[in-house]
């Protein structure tokens, strides 16, 4: 469809203008530079072994990573992150689904999952290197075992709140059971499903470092307990920024194909049913 | 939708009685209804709130058994929900990650792989209720009152010998209701299938309906059935213009 381009591109003009979206970046931008000056100035007045300034801490990260010795942690990390995330996810998703189809699978599966999350499991690390040694193993295991729970709640809840009068009217249509799962029950859980994945996501990213610090000799996690061995405070910067940027990243992804799937879905309303679907889910 | 539907509507309500248990104990719903509503006739059905009528209507649909009586759709005794019936809810429960144009296709996407002629079908029920425009549309793309039609396309593109609307238009303002009910009318005189139509208003009511079935409070029971012996074609002017309308509709006012 085209429209004519003056009428268009007038509200369109006053409504850049208008929009809060600049103010709250130039807030951002402003707090954050605020917030430097305080940490270098704070830090000025201490030992670089206590609080390095963020100058320092830029100086030793470019140069530790264009020596290229920050990617053998980062590629075993995200390693980690990822297969521990899909380990997780998928066992969460297939759980989920099957107690929430299935009362007698909600019945098995529910014991089991209170007992792993009043486990801390953070706690199994040491035996799980004992069992696996100091490879990425324990790690992604830790980092499944800690994703697996928001995905579980939240394929369950998703798949268990449609609404009553849509399942109704496949009940009216005579939609078997397989069918209304697939065409009605599954879109519906799409939202509560990816904002179970975002929470799972950074928690594997938390389970794989913890993980590290138990006994690895690569990964993020490692270089941050070798930094401690070497009273490197700088270096451990380097690790804080390392694992940020790494979690924003993998957030940003997550948005990415989030907005992709709803599009797929709802097509041009995507973004306000993703916004009416962010108020519904947990 | 030029064929005439399979089937030729005949609903019998036999002595229906619904009860249903709740915590508080059991409440009965309706009580021994009777209601023997013809081939292509358009019945409404009117009552206080909460004396049963979204219940019969949804033992006529088979969606819940009577816990006595029974309903029979030409002559059979129904069981479970039926083909020949087609179902208008009080909100349009449209999928809103699908198009208008694969909302109405739903129906029969559940009973398998859609054929070319049930796509021509779509087509043709989304002209009946004038959306054929707004066929690539997601329902959030429009208005409340397109929304109902959208639902009332859905349930007559699988040419039902019987159309059960529970309230389809009550959650719509005054006007878009009133073109609601002219299009049903002209919809009706095309499709002829039977339809039953639950409604609290009581204008409404007489506008649409042959005969108007009054419910007494729960637990409901038919208080009375009124003929509505005003001609057709109607047009509102011609209705509200009409003695019998006024005099009927002070008759159903007092019986409820
Ligand atoms: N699933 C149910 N379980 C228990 N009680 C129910 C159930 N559905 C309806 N009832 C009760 O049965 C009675 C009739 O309900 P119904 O929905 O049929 O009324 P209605 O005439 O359609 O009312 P309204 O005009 O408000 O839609 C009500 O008192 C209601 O509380
Ligand atoms: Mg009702």
């Amino acid at each position: 469809m085209t429209e004519q381009p003056t009428t268009e591109q007038k509200p369109r003009l006053l409504r850049r203008l208008r929009n809060e979206k600049p103010l709250g970046r130039i807030l951002v931008v402003v707090s954050a530079a605020l917030l430097l000056v305080v940490w270098e100035a704070w830090a000025r007045t201490n030992s670089p072994l206590i609080l390095p300034t963020p100058i320092a801490v830029f100086d030793r990260l470019v140069s530790y990573v264009s020596a290229g010795r920050a990617w053998p942690h980062i590629t075993i990390t995200v390693q980690e992150i990822v297969a521990g995330f899909a380990l997780g996810s998928f066992m969460g998703i297939g759980l989920g689904t099957l107690a929430a189809e299935f009362n007698i699978a909600r019945r098995v599966i529910m014991p089991y999952v209170i007992i792993t999350q009043a486990l801390p499991k953070f706690a199994l690390a040491p035996i799980l290197v004992i069992w696996f040694g100091f490879g990425t193993t324990p790690k992604i295991i830790i980092a499944a075992l800690i994703a697996f729970f928001p995905l579980l709640e939240n394929t369950y809840l998703g798949l268990t709140t449609t609404p009553a009068l849509d399942l109704e009217l496949f009940r009216a249509l005579r939609a078997p059971r397989r069918v209304t799962l697939l065409k009605l029950r599954v879109p519906h859980a799409v939202p509560a499903v990816f904002s179970g994945l975002r929470v799972a996501l950074l928690l594997s990213l938390v389970g794989a470092v913890v993980a590290e610090y138990v006994g690895a000799n690569k990964g993020l996690g490692a270089l941050i307990i070798v930094s401690q061995g070497m009273l490197d405070t700088e270096l451990m910067f380097v690790a804080f920024v390392l694992l940020t940027l790494l979690g924003l990243t993998l957030d940003k992804l997550h948005g990415l194909s989030y907005r992709l799937v709803l599009r797929r879905l709802y097509g041009k309303t995507a973004s306000s049913a993703g916004r009416a679907a962010s108020r519904v889910s947990v | 939708m030029d064929s005439q539907p399979a089937g030729s509507g005949h609903i019998e309500v036999d002595r229906v009685t619904k009860t249903y248990a709740s915590d508080a104990g059991d409440i009965q719903a309706l009580d021994a209804i009777d209601l023997d509503i013809a081939p292509r006739e358009l019945v409404t059905i009117v009552g206080p709130s909460g004396c049963g009528k979204s219940t019969l209507l949804r033992c006529i649909g088979g969606l819940i058994p009577p816990s006595e009586g029974r309903v029979l759709i030409d002559g059979e005794v129904v069981t479970e929900p039926d083909p020949r019936i087609g179902y208008v809810f009080q909100r349009a429960v449209l999928l809103p990650w699908r198009t208008v144009e694969k909302n109405v296709l739903l129906p029969f996407e559940i009973g398998g792989r859609p054929t070319s002629k049930d796509r021509k079908s779509v087509h043709e029920a989304l002209e009946m209720v004038e959306l054929s425009e707004y066929a690539k549309l997601r329902p959030a793309e429009l208005s409340g009152g397109m929304q109902q039609r959208v639902a009332v396309a859905r349930a007559l593109v699988t040419e039902p010998s019987i159309l059960l609307m529970d309230e389809p238009f009550g959650a719509l303002d005054a006007q878009t209701r009133d073109s609601m009910n002219v299009e049903l009318l002209r919809i009706w005189q095309e499709a002829k299938p039977t339809i039953v139509f639950v409604t609290h208003d009581i204008g409404e009511a007489l506008f649409l309906s042959d005969r108007v079935v009054v419910m007494t409070a729960r637990p409901g029971r038919v208080h009375e059935v009124v003929e509505v012996d005003i001609p057709r074609p109607r047009t509102f002017e011609l209705v509200e213009g009409d003695k019998r309308f006024w005099a009927l509709r002070h008759r159903i006012r007092a019986a409820l």
